[in-house]
């Protein structure tokens, strides 16, 4: 049912243009009684804020249960789910560009748009968890005070493709391919261990032994 | 009004393609050719070459951008200087394919991962092309190669060539309008590089074309796996040339080869008129038992009648002697034109026969012993000679059509090759001169 809804609305503001108007209109247009809808969602902005989870819960759970995702580096389980995720974007590109291209509210401070903040929680939580895991393998250095802000960036980036292939006009969105490729590998070199650790380290001593 | 100095901005955004440690330039590669025929040369002659020249200027960009630039000097003195051109040092250079971007190409192409489609297939590439890389897979239980390209290949290409290309006017002194024709020559087959289902038409048309001629062999193209960017074939067993003469191969063997080889380009040139325009050693597989595979038909050159019936002409000893037909051929390749004076035209006729005269070589003699270092040498030198010409320094437009400038490399390719192959061809089998002589006979009666 959820999934129905969840179509319906789309349906409905794509053809409308806009938002529809009330859940009454909304749920009549659906076929189905208003008090019926309350048990989905609370309100149509819940639909709204629903919709980008709900596709990412499926990304996730069918890129993570492929048998190959299991061999991969943190690396490659972000370009995974960064791949797929474009890909389930695309059967609803004019959705997706419509919501972004809707005028925020919140001027003067741009922050994150209505729509994107359950959304925004649960990639938080998958970037926290693979972060962890490279830690772990040491894939990614664990750094005092940056560590924890590794799935921020991560998330900055993650918009920054959806934001990125919302422009793209190359055939097949070739470029946000290339983007993709491009921005995960940076993250994570910038993440792994690197010139600037031992210089730090290097510095540090050379301060204390002075 | 003339130009006097190149926006800033475009310097500055030029400066991405230099990369210090870029070992790709001109005078490597000249270098390098000069090793190939002679390993006691070393570095020092590199370094004490003429730093001033242009060449090194332009040495410094990188990829497609170095390309074109060569290209485009390569014209400049009608014959490189380099003429051992390596140039598949001078590619764009893609960066590694992740797994993930991988499987993302293939499902993109064909709707599944590539461990759907394949037995097995390996995430490793084993080799990287020059906008792509290369897997080993198996299908069928038959061991197969996969090329696959990095994505917006094209469109990068595109793009360093529009920042180049001012830049590279500026430094090789030449009039922008006057050398579109041979820009838009190289960006064409640059783009056509980068599309793989052409790729596999060509091959299949070559191949059919060519299949006939002993000891070569070509690779079984899978069409249902390929796609703009994904190009699937058998595996090709073979050694790469400088591994195979490891082996010591035999002179019987070395001729063997030597011989599939030309008679490869000969049929392609004087019978398909279109032509694998990329002979660098990287594109053909060579066997113990004097087999030779080729493979990678990216740059394909086909070849405009009218085009050939003038530029091979000048290997028929009946036509050039006389004068008439030699400077209608200047003039319909543009080699000469009518803005030069008399005395221009015959200085640049006379070196150019001299030089057509020399590379003709080959042609004349019923088999030629490419193994002859001389030879070599002396194209070397005499390439040497004509690019220090004032009349063609001093020449601000190109010369010569924009068609020859992927028909001398392949010459020049194949030469190489065959040289350091050591190999005796006998290259005078096929008759494609009476068809060129029967063209111009007409003009020769009327001029006698």
């Amino acid at each position: 049912m959820k999934d129905q809804i969840i179509s319906a609305y789309i349906k409905q503001c794509l053809e409308l243009g806009k938002m529809p108007n009330n859940v009454y209109t909304f749920a009549k247009e659906l076929g189905m009684e208003e008090k019926d809808f309350y048990t989905y969602f609370s309100s149509l902005e819940a639909v709204e804020m629903g919709i980008f989870q709900y596709w990412f819960e499926q990304v996730k759970n069918q890129t993570t249960n492929s048998e190959i995702y299991a061999n991969y580096s943190g690396r490659e389980k972000m370009l995974a789910i960064y791949f797929a995720w474009i890909e389930a974007l695309k059967g609803n590109r004019s959705f997706v560009k419509m919501m972004f291209d809707k005028k925020q509210d919140n001027f003067p401070m741009p922050k994150v748009p209505r729509f994107l903040k359950l959304l925004r929680v649960d990639f938080i939580a998958f970037a926290n968890a693979l972060t962890n895991e490279g830690i772990g393998t040491k894939e990614i250095e664990d750094r005092k005070f940056l560590s924890d802000k590794y799935k921020d960036g991560l998330w900055m980036n993650f918009l920054f493709v959806m934001n990125f292939w919302l422009k793209d006009d190359s055939p097949a969105f070739e470029k946000t391919d290339a983007a993709i490729e491009k921005s995960v590998n940076l993250a994570f070199d910038l993440m792994g261990k690197s010139p600037l650790d031992s210089m730090l380290d290097f510095g540090k001593f050379v301060f204390q032994n002075k | 009004m003339e130009q006097n100095s190149i926006p800033s901005s475009k310097v500055e955004r030029a400066m991405r393609f230099v990369k210090t440690g870029a070992q790709i330039g001109g005078n490597y590669i000249k270098h390098y050719s000069k090793k190939m025929i002679d390993p006691s040369k070393n570095k020092d002659e590199l370094h004490e070459d003429n730093a001033t020249d242009v060449y090194n200027a332009l040495s410094e960009l990188k990829g497609s951008a170095l390309k074109v630039a060569q290209m485009l000097s390569m014209e400049k003195n009608i014959l490189p200087r380099q003429y051992t051109n390596k140039f598949q040092m001078a590619q764009y250079n893609a960066p590694p394919l992740s797994g993930p971007l991988i499987v993302q190409t293939f499902i993109k192409s064909f709707g599944k991962a590539p461990q759907e489609i394949f037995e097995q297939f390996n995430m490793k590439a084993c080799n990287a092309a020059s906008i792509g890389q290369v897997h080993e897979a198996v299908l069928n239980q038959k061991k197969i190669a996969i090329k696959i390209q990095y994505p917006g290949v094209a469109e990068s290409i595109k793009s360093d060539l529009r920042i180049v290309k001012p830049i590279a006017f500026r430094l090789l002194d030449m009039n922008e309008k006057e050398l579109e024709k041979y820009v838009k020559e190289v960006e064409s087959k640059l783009l056509e590089e980068t599309d793989y289902e052409l790729e596999y038409k060509r091959s299949i048309e070559i191949s059919e074309a060519c299949a006939h001629i002993p000891n070569l062999v070509f690779t079984k193209y899978y069409k249902e796996y390929t796609s703009k960017r994904v190009l699937t074939m058998d595996w090709m067993e073979g050694m790469h040339l400088e591994d195979f003469l490891k082996t010591n191969p035999s002179q019987e063997i070395r001729n063997q080869i030597g011989q599939a080889l030309w008679d490869f380009y000969d049929i392609q040139v004087h019978e398909l008129k279109s032509v694998h325009a990329d002979p660098h050693p990287g594109n053909f597989l060579m066997r113990e038992n004097g087999e030779l595979g080729v493979i990678d038909f990216g740059c394909v050159k086909e070849i405009p009648e009218e085009f050939y019936y003038n530029y091979f002409a000048l290997l028929v000893n009946e036509l050039i002697v006389e004068p008439g037909i030699v400077k209608k051929i200047m003039n319909q390749q543009q080699i000469i034109n009518s803005n030069d004076s008399k005395e221009v035209q015959q200085i640049i006729t006379d070196a150019f026969m001299k030089m057509t005269r020399l590379l003709a070589t080959p042609f004349v003699e019923p088999s030629f012993d490419f193994g002859n270092n001389d030879y070599i040498d002396k194209i070397y030198a005499l390439g040497e000679e004509v690019s220090k010409m004032e009349e063609l320094k001093k020449s601000k437009e190109g010369r010569g059509s924009q068609h020859a400038l992927y028909i001398n490399r392949t010459y020049f390719g194949l030469y190489s090759i065959l040289n350091v192959l050591q190999a005796k061809v006998n290259t005078g089998e096929r008759d494609w001169k009476t068809a060129l002589f029967n063209y111009h006979k007409p003009q020769l009666a009327a001029v006698s």
